[in-house]
């Protein structure tokens, strides 16, 4: 359980983050959503004590990270952005490490770094030094020293950057895993990855909290939300649908001629409409879906309505 | 102080696996054993100890030195290991002294490579073991002294052109001031030039070089290793803050 108190910090006389205040609980997996410069990174800094708060206090498990720095920090695990790299180390040198220095010894060191190695699947790597792997890898190599003691809160920096569908999909049950044991935060850029692993989320812009709320109710408030986005061979007749009940407008793609998006007005669902349509007229479609709501748009909004 | 140890270990692991290490130690005996032989009668008198190896030590350090501190935080030059390192709640001190240890560590290697000439010194005469264990010593204690500056500096950038300058300017001026003093003799009031000369470490290394341990020459090179690695420590926390 992690509880952070109107956390405020400063770098010289600009403040990085400001007033934020949060609570996550054990087996909660929270997304920390934010732009580019946020302060998303800073704060997982200032959680796992990398560096210190202006004011404000954080506590994991009970224990003030201030008052009581080495129990809050054992409590933490940190996977950093892009991962682990050292140019001597092997990975099991740097599991060997951490585990040293998280005070295990012996043959209890020997089976947590097996456990770790298992089960983000590092065993072929294990004597290659690390700076020889590829991104994905490293990051591997981030989380298992992250777990390896066992941490009541995790913070996971960019974890989905640059994973293609398969390792996503490997992600998000390893994610799902996690979260039953300690609460995890997620920091990232690519919400949509986020989507079916976080319960809840955080929107960061300007080192401020601009939100706080399951997933669904932030995708629930894009505009669109329940849109239909539909593709057909000869091009569709716009006038058509957007007379259809409940349509709030249509976007039309400038990449993709031909796609359209069909807005719903809140509380409407224009997809029986549109199917009916569709029938009636006899097009030929070649795509159709509904969209479960747009993170990106959200988030930019949000981030906006501070800095315009 | 509960992860010292570990700290320890693991640099001198990280100077077993690089080869700079071989290469600056190796340079150090050799040229040691060269210089101190080309530049000094030493086979032809029967001398009893080693002064014609030792007093060199000083201008070789600055050959070993700089390598050897160099590589004390180059592995926090990768910023996502320097992050790791500090979610583990390892202490700047506890990451000093363990570093620093290490690289002495390396240093006393380096230095009792030279039981060579120990031995040679045996074959050839009658030398007193009592001189050559204070050689020993000073040298020792002159190497973690020059040691714990090359730590400082290194704490203050990443950048290694500038570390090795650095190094080796301070460690040039420090030396250099022995010559400056002779200059100023004549000028400069007496008082300055007594006291000056007290905080060269090359006046100190030579009269613990010749046998004479004395408790404030010891004090001397400890006090300065105790004052850089205090200043190292107080850059780390600052650094960090």
């Amino acid at each position: 359980m992690i509880e952070v108190s109107n956390l405020t910090k400063y770098v010289g006389k600009k403040s990085v983050i400001s007033d934020f205040s949060f609570c996550a609980q054990r087996q909660e997996c929270v997304g920390l959503l934010g732009e580019h410069g946020a302060g998303k990174t800073t704060l997982l800094n200032l959680i796992c004590g990398i560096t210190t708060p202006t004011s404000g206090h954080i506590s994991i498990e009970g224990f003030n990270t201030q008052a009581h720095p080495v129990i809050a920090r054992q409590a933490v695990g940190y996977q950093p952005q892009g991962g682990i790299s050292h140019h001597t180390l092997s990975v099991t040198g740097i599991l060997n490490f951490v585990a040293a220095a998280r005070g295990l010894s012996g043959a209890e060191k020997r089976r947590h770094v097996d456990r770790v190695a298992t089960r983000l699947e590092l065993h072929p790597v294990l004597n290659c030094p690390v700076d020889v792997l590829g991104l994905g890898l490293k990051r591997r190599v981030a989380i298992a020293q992250a777990i390896l003691h066992s941490p009541s809160v995790l913070l996971l920096d960019e974890p989905t950057e640059g994973l293609n569908a398969e390792q996503r999909l490997k992600f998000r049950v390893l994610v799902q895993s996690l979260s039953e044991e300690m609460s995890v935060i997620i920091a990232s850029r690519h919400y949509d990855s986020l989507s079916d692993i976080c319960t809840r989320a955080l929107v960061i812009a300007n080192g401020r909290l601009m939100a706080d709320s399951s997933l669904q109710d932030l995708q629930r408030s894009s505009r669109h939300f329940q849109a239909v986005t539909l593709a057909a061979d000869p091009p569709l007749d716009l006038l058509a649908l957007a007379v259809l009940p409940g349509v709030a407008g249509i976007e039309e793609d400038r990449q993709n001629p031909g796609k359209v998006t069909v807005l719903a007005m809140p509380g409407h669902a224009v997809f029986p409409a549109i199917n009916s349509l569709i029938a009636h007229r006899g097009w030929n479609i070649t795509s159709l879906h509904i969209e479960p709501g747009r993170l990106n748009d959200v988030v930019h909004h949000l981030s906006h309505e501070v800095s315009p | 102080m509960r992860l010292l140890p570990l700290i320890f270990k693991r640099q001198l692991a990280s100077y077993a696996c690089t080869p700079s290490t071989y290469l600056s130690v190796a340079v150090f005996l050799v040229l040691c054993a060269a210089l101190g032989l080309h530049s000094n009668q030493w086979m032809e008198q029967d001398s009893s100890d080693l002064q014609a190896f030792f007093e060199l030590h000083p201008w070789l350090y600055m050959l070993l030195i700089p390598g050897l501190s160099m590589h004390l935080w180059s592995d926090e030059h990768s910023t996502s290991f320097s992050n790791m390192l500090k979610t583990l709640h390892i202490t700047s001190a506890e990451r000093v002294i363990g570093k620093f240890l290490a690289a002495w560590v390396v240093c006393s290697v380096a230095l009792l490579l030279n039981f060579p000439l120990v031995i040679a010194a045996h074959y050839l005469g009658t030398p007193d073991d009592g001189v050559i264990a204070s050689q020993f010593l000073a040298s020792w204690l002159l190497a973690g002294s020059y040691l714990s500056v090359g730590c400082f500096i290194c704490a203050l950038t990443h950048q290694r052109v500038v570390i090795f300058l650095l190094t080796m300017g301070l460690l040039l001026t420090l030396s250099g001031l022995f010559s400056v003093m002779d200059a100023l003799e004549h000028q400069a009031p007496i008082w300055i030039v007594d006291s000056m000369m007290k905080l060269d470490p090359i006046a100190r290394f030579s009269s613990m070089d010749n046998g004479k341990i004395t408790l404030h020459d010891g004090l001397y090179f400890i006090s300065m290793i105790f004052a850089f690695l205090s200043a190292t420590i107080v850059t780390l926390n600052y650094k960090n803050s």
